[in-house]
């Protein structure tokens, strides 16, 4: 057994899982603050990434301004997709949002793919693809800085939830209806949670795009993303972070098991395991809520 | 129709033959009409389904949330016309309404749920001081106050969504049967709350219960609702005297049949 090559899966495994909690995170926040599985993250993250491009490479803006602009650009989308497709939808069926979620991915990626066509892109980010050197172990640059900013959402997240605002937030995915009772406005709420689950997708947009191009198989993240949320437990920060890094392991190093016998491909079929079991066993996932019978 | 000024300048709340439409086809209340006095507390009484919530969702503007809308009819919250005013601005102006069944956020603590209903505006200090008021009024609260909302028994759970709504500062406050599943005890206990609010601060009540005969022990006046309409209206004392709301809602008097209570619908119309 190689040690140094199952800790250097371990740990590549782990920052690549980090990787998919970025997405993760953008999906707990919206289902955190409005109780809505947001199917069209991946889309959203695509977007951010696209809409990046096009200052930095259509127009040849430097990245420090493209970044936060394209960030101010895709706020002011998620708060235009609540206001035009979801604020009619407000208390009615889960199903019925989830269908329009749905619509908003196949829109997005309709949209993106007649601006800017199916061809891949480079961000180029500035980050070495000089390997970075851990003891004997070899890791990739961009997956660190990608994890150091999931880290960093996390922590903002985390103490985001316990302000006032987020407490707000908090309630109205609770109880729409009780939230309105007490003069909190539950639509500018969920507004916002659209807002800044955007503005996630603009991270996420640019790490990805920088570990693997952008282009349309960009919104596929989505399924990972949707795994290691559920796996943490979709309304849960914490959860986001443990389930990727988790998943994240599984993956790299089952595949590196898994692989010899079935001839490669079995990364997928982990992930797919993982969101399976988690649903059957335990549906709230890690670190989710459960919901609350009082006898 | 004689508007009385005089009579309506102290009223802070009054619906003037107000329908509500369900769908836009269900007609839910047909012609409510009910006045609460400035600092006065009145008690909607009537069997389920007769209306009374729907009228407290009326004036607190949630019947949006259930797609009603008040088809006929004006709602006046303190002199002003409130109908086309947004639920959450409704709030601001001073109205809160406590639905049926609770409805604490679960997931939250007792203390994130009077956070969550503080007004945006309203200065940390301020909150923290409202916050220690409420756990005045529900000393048991403030034992539960870190746990989730939603393990707490059905009493504290109520006592919470009250405080929820003092939170928001209310100069009318509406509550839907907040006796429901409750012992009789818990009932005296969150009523003798009530009615020292109502005295120290002078905080109006709107009052929806089934549960008549502890509702009138606090009450000054009562309508009663049935059918979605105001069939009969007085002071709590006359009320409690009636033959006919002893027998349906007291659990008193003889012998009567319930087709003869109709006739207070034309005998009796608060309107006319």
């Amino acid at each position: 057994m190689d040690w140094i090559f199952l800790s250097e899966l371990t740990v590549n495994g782990a920052l690549t899982g980090l990787l998919y909690s970025l997405v993760a995170i953008g999906l707990v926040l919206i289902y955190k603050s409005s109780a809505v599985p947001n199917l069209a993250q991946g889309a959203l993250t695509m977007t951010g990434a696209y809409v990046v491009l096009a200052f930095s490479h259509n127009l040849g803006w430097p990245l420090w301004v493209a970044i936060p602009l394209a960030a101010v650009i895709m706020f002011l989308l998620g708060m235009g997709i609540e206001r035009v497709a979801l604020r009619r939808l407000a208390g009615r069926p889960i199903v019925m949002i989830l269908m329009m979620t749905m619509g908003i991915d196949i829109f997005l990626r309709g949209t993106t793919l007649a601006i800017w066509g199916g061809s891949s892109r480079s961000v180029n980010l500035g980050v070495s693809y000089d390997p970075f050197f851990l003891g004997d172990m070899l890791l990739s640059r961009i997956h660190i800085v990608g994890a150091a900013v999931a880290i960093a959402l996390f922590v903002g997240f985390l103490l985001f939830f316990r302000t006032r605002l987020g407490i707000r937030l908090r309630a109205i995915s609770d109880d729409y209806l009780a939230s309105w009772s007490i003069g909190i406005s539950v639509e500018r709420g969920v507004g916002l949670s659209w807002g800044l689950a955007s503005v996630v997708a603009v991270a996420t947009g640019v790490i990805w795009g920088e570990v693997q191009g952008v282009d349309q198989s960009l919104s596929v993240l989505l399924l990972k993303g949707l795994t290691v949320a559920v796996l943490g437990g979709l309304d849960s920060i914490v959860g986001a972070i443990v389930a990727g890094i988790i998943l994240g392991i599984l993956e790299s190093v089952g595949a590196d098991f898994l692989d010899p016998f079935v001839g490669g491909g079995s990364r997928d079929l982990i992930v797919a395991a993982v969101l399976i079991l988690t649903v059957m066993i335990r549906p709230h996932g890690l670190f989710g809520r459960h919901d609350i019978e009082r006898v | 129709m004689a508007q009385n000024d005089s009579n309506t300048k102290d009223m802070i709340l009054s619906l003037n033959s107000i329908e509500v439409l369900y769908d836009s086809v269900l007609l839910a209340i047909k012609g409510v009409s009910v006045e609460v006095p400035r600092g006065g507390m009145v008690a909607l009484l009537g069997s389920n389904g007769a209306g009374k919530s729907t009228t407290l969702k009326a004036i607190s503007g949630l019947l949006k949330a259930e797609r009603g809308k008040v088809s006929r009819g004006e709602i006046k919250f303190d002199g002003k016309l409130i109908g086309d005013i947004l639920p959450q601005d409704r709030v601001a102006l001073g109205i809160c309404h406590v639905i049926e069944g609770r409805r604490v956020f679960d997931h939250l603590t007792p203390d994130e749920n009077l956070e969550a209903a503080a007004p945006i505006s309203m200065s940390r200090a301020k909150i923290k001081s409202e916050k220690e008021r409420m756990y005045e009024y529900f000393p048991r609260l403030a034992e539960r106050k870190s746990a989730q909302s939603g393990y707490l028994s059905g009493g504290e759970q109520q006592m919470l969504a009250i405080g929820r709504a003092l939170m928001t500062q209310p100069r009318l406050l509406m509550l839907d049967e907040p006796s429901l599943g409750l012992a009789p005890f818990l009932v005296a206990e969150i009523f003798g709350i009530i009615q020292r609010i109502n005295k120290e601060q002078g905080l109006s009540v709107l009052l929806v219960e089934q549960n008549a005969v502890a509702a009138l022990e606090i009450v000054s006046h009562g309508y009663l609702i049935e059918n979605g309409r105001v069939v009969m209206h007085d002071t709590a004392g006359a009320l409690k005297e009636n033959s006919d709301i002893q027998e349906f809602y007291l659990g008193g008097g003889e012998g009567k049949n319930f087709h003869e209570i109709k006739h207070y619908s034309r005998r009796k119309r608060w309107l006319s």
